[in-house]
């Protein structure tokens, strides 16, 4: 069973830099999975918490935010209210006993294409290890 | 404990435009405005009781008035965090502070049970000011707690919600006039109990840097859920990598609406 479980993944990326990069990854033919579904979002300090929830609530296996490089913002401290946030969620999700590996912080600015094949793969190979979310009760 | 606080309050009376406390009558116990004149021997302490709310909605009602509070070390730091929100005005509130004793300490895992007067404009505590009482055991037994057995833990719980909403009408951090625990987007309507993760994740992430550790919203749940574990954890957490003690510094600003420039986050160097 676990070997054809597919886990689906809610990637929120912003719309400058990592929405960019996931652009360029397919424009340059990288092999990056098909579990990803991508949410543009202007800026990653857009995501909200409840945003991250809702994702885990309607069926994902696992979340990933991605933004521009810190410095990189193009609202210039968007992305620093996604770093205090985000650990925050983050922790707060293994105090309930979702695995701190189905959520993601990371950031993939537009030059990035590789790195976003790179981090796409490594978050859904670490989230299939851990088999559907649904397995575990919640 | 209760004259020296009603001699200071009927001191202070003449030049506020009334005192927020609680009142006891032969039909019970109630927050009351006391102005000149009034009973005092019908100031009471007990119970514990979420004056800062009535407080915020006095000074709203009343954008001109001086008001005073009688209030406990929990009721000083929610009031410092509704402070930084504009939900008061220190300027305008005569704070008549007290200490809990030891063992009400105990009770509420209180690190802080007088209210401590630094940086607030007009305020006074009475009484000699406990220490500190250590903190929840199931906080610290977290950390011990596996994943599976943390989830076991919070479905048994949160599986008892009435969603009664008591968590949130009761705290005095909770002031916002569109709440996102009644918006169907976020939370479904007619769903007992509320469905994981939102209702509860929801309200913790709200909570995050605002949570005073009043215990008023445990205290009130008719289900019995530890809602203090997670907002403790939270704490400790907002403590660790934003370096924030809520309630503690009316001078601090609110850590999640900095920039960088403005306030660090610590352990998080992977993604500076
Ligand atoms: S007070 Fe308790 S039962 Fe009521 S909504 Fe809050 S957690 Fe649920
Ligand atoms: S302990 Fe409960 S009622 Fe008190 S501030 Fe924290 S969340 Fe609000
Ligand atoms: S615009 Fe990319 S993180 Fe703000």
């Amino acid at each position: 069973m676990t070997d054809t479980f597919e886990p689906k993944i809610v990637a929120f990326l912003c719309n400058w830099c990592s929405y960019a990069g996931a652009d360029n990854a397919g424009v340059a033919r990288m092999p990056s999975p098909a579990n990803v579904l991508p949410i543009r979002v202007m800026c990653s300090g857009r995501v909200s918490p409840e945003m991250v929830l809702r994702a885990f609530r309607s069926g994902a296996d696992g979340v990933l935010v991605l933004g521009c490089h810190i410095g990189d913002c193009h609202y210039i401290s968007g992305n620093h209210r996604t770093i205090k946030r985000m650990p925050l969620l983050h922790n707060l999700l293994s105090y309930v006993g979702i695995h701190p590996d189905r959520f993601r912080l990371d950031w993939v600015s537009s030059a990035e294409a590789p790195r976003f094949a790179q981090v796409t793969q490594e978050f859904v190979e670490a989230v299939r290890a851990l088999g559907p979310l649904a397995e575990d009760g919640w | 404990m209760r004259e020296q606080i009603c001699k200071l309050v009927a001191e202070k009376l003449p030049e506020l435009a009334g005192v927020v406390a609680l009142r006891q009558t032969a039909v019970g116990t109630a927050p009351y405005l006391f102005r000149e004149g009034d009973d005092l021997s019908q100031l009471v302490l007990e119970p514990r009781y979420p004056l800062p709310s009535v407080v915020s909605m006095l000074q709203k009602r009343y954008p001109e008035a001086r008001f005073g509070v009688v209030a406990r070390g929990c009721d000083a730091r929610a009031l410092v965090e509704m402070a930084k929100r504009n939900q008061i005005d220190p300027e305008r509130l005569y704070l008549v502070g007290f200490t809990c004793s030891a063992e009400q300490a105990a009770e509420c895992y209180c690190a802080a049970p007088a209210p401590d007067t630094a940086g607030w404009p007009q305020a006074m505590v009475v009484g000699v000011p406990v220490a500190g009482a250590p903190p929840n055991p199931l906080v610290a037994q977290y950390e011990e707690m596996s994943l599976a057995e943390r989830r076991a833990f919070w479905q048994q719980q949160f599986a008892k919600c009435i969603k009664c909403y008591g968590c949130r009408n009761i705290c005095p951090e909770c002031f916002c006039e569109a709440c996102a625990l009644e918006d169907p987007l976020w939370v479904e309507a007619g769903m007992l109990a509320p469905p994981f993760p939102m209702f509860h994740l929801v309200r913790a992430m709200h909570m995050a840097s605002r949570c005073v550790a009043c215990r008023q919203c445990e205290l009130v749940c008719p289900a019995h859920i530890p809602l203090t574990v997670l907002y403790d954890l939270m704490r400790r957490d907002i403590g660790e990598l934003l370096g924030y003690e809520p309630g503690a510094d009316i001078a601090a600003a609110p850590p999640l609406s900095l920039t960088l420039a403005d306030g660090m986050v610590h352990g998080q160097d992977q993604l500076l």
